[in-house]
């Protein structure tokens, strides 16, 4: 195998192994999104346009995308403090609060659109008191917000806890015996060194509320131009047989996945390279 | 994960420090643990009697057993592949080797809804091969076929995801060791390799059987949502929710959020597991 | 069953680890491949196991070219440097692993392997551990499996890759005794890597020294040691002193034996060596002319006292040790001066010197360890 960079591997099977990888790959994943991409370049560059920003579309993105990005900023600070606790205190249930951040991550989309809608309905146990002081929740841009800030909790924790984890003391006490204030200490040292995990956490939370549907689309109401999230807006229009318009919308969707993948891979280079150890 | 012992120029005063907790309490309780209490409370609102009428209704079993067999095609067919793609990824270097793996974590993040798009465009009325399908008379979309592939698609990396790292950590040295006492290849993968992934492996297996049971959006695309004969078991609870039946839709969502519940207490087993056995290999 | 190495040459990218290695090994002998790291000598051992595949050149097993065998056919017990048990597996199923994967046809039944499995635990004094797992072991323990197991499947030569490496000095002593004394029992040709050159010297039957992918001198543990080939060599088998320039005229003219089998003495670039323990040291001046050096420090060892002279004019300085009672006798503190001379200097001039870029660039100018 010239692929092989050791010219000779004692293990055997690699030939095997690799091309039966590359090739479920190949059918499962790359040719479908293949299809996608092919099928938006089938319909040229005008009507492309046309359809992925439409006025609806760019509505729709908005809502997707506005909304995403501010339950990743509020899920930014929260995700730090739950990960600082869990690393650094000791409380009564700590464990079982350990394993509840993964939960949001482990509960299908649609228990959870289904729980969170009627959590925050106008009769709902959050919906009642939140009422009562004017704010709705439930079919607005703000029950979709919660939602998406339910969904992108396991990531931001799970992202910064390994690195609080693995600090050393060294730095901390250094920083202490020279006079620093634990608030100072925390600000300048502690913080750096986790800010390349935060904003990987981040643009992770961020990009898996973006492309969001059963967890968000019972919550979210679905009036068009005011509460409907991209991804609805696809389905709805696949049902409709606007294969042109989804498509289009879908193209955009699966651009901004690939930039996100991308960003999130050099944010943990950058990471990797900021400890020393590329 | 246990906490260290922080030394004392690691602590915070106690006031900070109780508020912290509080805050972080706070916080789970009211995201977390709240919509989760819901689930159950809602699906029990009606008795107990009820809500076991409901789990056992033959439309609730009737997509349960869809769900089940949709699993049991998906999950074999992708642990393989997780097997394959560690074996090669994990014991060997080559060139394009993290080209591979950013690919294998494309499904992690593309959103479900495109993942059942793909489908539909290619197997679709109007897809690159609706009118080969349509004169074969061959239903994918709309149909179980088409829900197995999109459920393939969202469910591909999750096997490959735990092994890696778990045989890249084991090194090679003992497949080495294997050889040399005249295993085959074979041999040396079943007797030596697995066995000291095995905990990986489970739990991965465990991961992509949950994420296939509990996929939404990608099936909600290429299903049709016929109630009796493409509806999966999410799929189901939608529609009893949007019927206004919310007692049964939360007494099918406690199903599925039975399973999410073993993934996380899996999970911990899990990891317990793992440290345990990385503490034996001490040189 | 005998080893032969023709003309091997192994490389790694730009880095050359093997270059054409000529090597013999008689059946039955306990052969050390000694050197520095990056020497190639682990190379060669998986080279030899069929773990790495050669460039250039061939191997061959008992007279049969091997070259193109694969490494689970060389029928060689290759033992790890850390061990490599299987880690899920109990001690005993370790060491039955080789027999129970065999062929069908020629796999022995569950009783002869348990036979066989008892015998070498006995062997390797280790019947207890039968049940452990390899995590519930010492390391030394471990490696005495590692053993067992590579010998379980009969192999017809056996290769230990620093299979000391990772263990405390008791522990290594305990297990090199143990080493040899297995070999003597069993007279499997046997090839081991180390980069402790007393381990080298005190179990093989020959020394191989490697340095930058060659082989720098074969011989017996006392001709490597007593008649070392090259500078390299002599600084690497054991500790020197380096000595030049007009000390080393003054050296030699005091010398009881000068060791000059090329007739050196007269030419440019004249090194000389002289071990630590090769001195005497008096507290007058020697009637044959010995030389005058200052002590500059005293450091009793127990046993032996190591003193480190000055001499006027020359700037490494000279370590030498003599037995304590010696040194009672001599009446000398530290800053006083002493006359010495050597008892046995070896000589090196010329091409030798090329080797001592490799003595220098591992030990750094000056004199012994």
């Amino acid at each position: 195998m010239p692929l092989l960079k050791k010219n000779f591997s004692v293990l055997p099977g690699f030939g095997p192994a690799l091309g039966f990888t590359v090739a479920y790959l190949g059918f499962v994943v790359l040719i479908p999104l293949g299809a996608l991409a092919w099928k938006s370049f089938d319909l040229g560059w005008g009507e492309f346009l046309h359809a992925a920003f439409s006025a609806r579309a760019l509505a729709s993105y908005r809502v997707s995308f506005g909304c995403a990005l501010i339950a990743a900023v509020i899920n930014l600070p929260m995700g730090l403090l739950i990960a600082w606790a869990l690393v650094r205190y000791k409380f009564p249930g700590r464990r079982i609060v350990d394993a509840l951040v993964d939960l949001p991550f482990a509960l299908p989309t649609a228990v959870a659109g289904i729980s969170l809608t009627t959590l925050y309905a106008p009769n709902g146990w959050l919906g009642v008191p939140l009422a009562k002081i004017g704010i709705q929740v439930a079919y607005t841009p703000i029950g979709i917000t919660l939602a998406m800030i339910f969904i992108g909790l396991p990531f931001v924790v799970r992202n910064v806890q390994p690195v609080l984890e693995e600090l050393d003391p060294d730095m901390e006490e250094a920083a202490a015996s020279l006079g620093a204030s634990r608030f100072t200490t925390i600000r300048k040292i502690v913080f750096p060194i986790a800010l390349p995990s935060l904003l990987t956490g981040f643009s992770l939370a961020f990009a898996r509320a973006v492309g969001e549907y059963g967890s968000i689309v019972f919550i979210a109401g679905n009036m068009p131009m005011k509460t409907e999230i991209a991804p609805l807006l696809i389905i709805t229009e696949l049902e409709q047989y606007n294969y042109a318009a989804a498509t289009s919308i879908g193209m955009v969707m699966l651009a901004f996945s690939f930039v996100a993948l991308l960003s999130i891979n050099l944010t943990q280079w950058w990471a990797r390279r900021q400890n020393g150890d590329t | 994960m246990a906490t260290r012992d922080f030394t004392l120029a690691q602590r915070e005063p106690n006031w900070v420090k109780w508020l912290v907790i509080s805050f972080a309490l706070g916080w789970i309780i009211l995201v977390v643990v709240l919509p989760l209490i819901l689930i159950f409370a809602q699906a029990f609102e009606e008795g107990g009697k009820e809500y076991l009428q409901s789990v056992f209704s033959s439309d609730t079993l009737g997509a349960f057993k869809r769900t089940a067999i949709i699993a049991l095609i998906v999950v074999p067919l992708n642990t393989v592949f997780g097997l394959t793609a560690a074996w090669s990824i994990a014991k060997f270097d080559f060139r394009g080797k993290n080209l591979l793996l950013t690919l294998i974590d494309i499904p992690f993040s593309v959103s479900p809804v495109i993942s059942g798009l793909v489908f539909v465009l290619l197997f679709g009325a109007q897809g690159y091969f609706g009118d080969w399908l349509f004169d074969h008379d061959i239903q994918i979309i709309f149909a179980i076929p088409g829900i197995v592939l999109a459920t393939l698609f969202v469910t591909f990396p999750f096997v490959a995801r735990e092994l890696i790292p778990a045989m890249q950590a084991q090194g090679t040295e003992e497949e080495q060791a294997a050889l040399s006492l005249g295993a085959s290849g074979l041999q040396t993968f079943f007797k030596v390799t697995l066995p000291n992934a095995r905990w990986a492996l489970m739990y991965g297996i465990l991961l992509c059987t949950a994420r296939a049971i509990g996929e939404f959006g990608a099936v909600s695309v290429v299903s049709g949502h016929i109630r009796g004969e493409t509806d999966t078991l999410p799929l189901h609870v939608e529609i009893l929710y949007n019927e206004y039946n919310f007692a049964a839709a939360f007494s099918a969502a406690t199903i599925l959020a039975g399973f999410g519940l073993v993934s996380l207490v899996a999970k911990r087993y899990m990891e317990y597991k793992i440290r345990k056995s990385l503490a034996k290999t001490g040189v | 069953m005998s080893i032969e190495v023709k003309n091997v040459s192994k490389r790694f990218n730009k880095f050359t680890a093997l270059d054409h290695v000529n090597l013999e090994v008689a059946s039955g002998e306990l052969l050390a491949l000694l050197g520095p790291s990056g020497s190639g000598k682990t190379t060669l051992l998986r080279v030899l196991a069929g773990l790495e595949s050669a460039d250039e050149g061939r191997i061959f097993l008992n007279g049969e070219d091997a070259t193109e065998d694969h490494v689970r056919e060389r029928r060689v017990g290759f033992v790890f440097q850390h061990y490599a048990l299987f880690r899920h597996m109990t001690i005993f199923d370790n060491i039955a692993f080789g027999l129970r994967v065999k062929e069908k046809k020629l796999r022995p039944s569950e009783t002869e392997i348990a036979r066989r499995v008892n015998e070498l635990l006995e062997l390797i004094q280790l019947n207890w551990v039968a049940d452990r797992f390899p995590h519930q072991l010492s390391g030394g323990q471990r490696q005495r499996v590692a053993l067992a197991r590579a010998l379980a499947v009969q192999p017809r030569v056996l290769l230990l890759d620093e299979p000391f490496g990772a263990l405390d000095a008791k522990v290594r002593q305990e297990l090199r005794t143990w080493l040899r004394r297995l070999h003597d029992e069993l007279h499997i040709t046997s090839v081991f890597v180390t980069h402790d050159q007393e381990e080298a010297l005190e179990v093989s039957d020959r020394i191989v020294i490697l340095d930058k992918g060659r082989i720098v001198q074969v011989g017996s543990p006392a001709e490597v040691y007593h008649q070392a080939i090259s500078p390299f060599v002599y600084e690497f088998i054991g500790p020197a002193n380096r000595i030049q320039g007009k000390l080393l005229l003054d050296a030699i003219l005091s010398a009881d034996h000068v060791q000059d089998a090329r007739g050196l003495v007269g030419s440019e670039n004249l090194v000389g060596y002289v071990r630590p323990y090769d001195f005497h040291i008096s507290a007058s001046p020697v009637a044959n002319g010995g030389f005058r050096a200052t002590l500059d420090q005293v450091r009793p060892l127990g046993q032996q006292v190591t003193l480190l002279l000055q001499v006027d004019g020359y700037e490494p300085g000279l370590r030498v040790q003599i037995p304590f009672r010696e040194w009672q006798g001599l009446g000398l503190t530290e800053k006083s001066d002493a006359w010495v001379n050597a008892r046995h200097i070896q000589l090196f001039a010329g091409n030798d010197l090329k080797s001592l870029e490799s003595a220098q660039s591992w030990h750094g100018p000056g004199a012994g360890i």
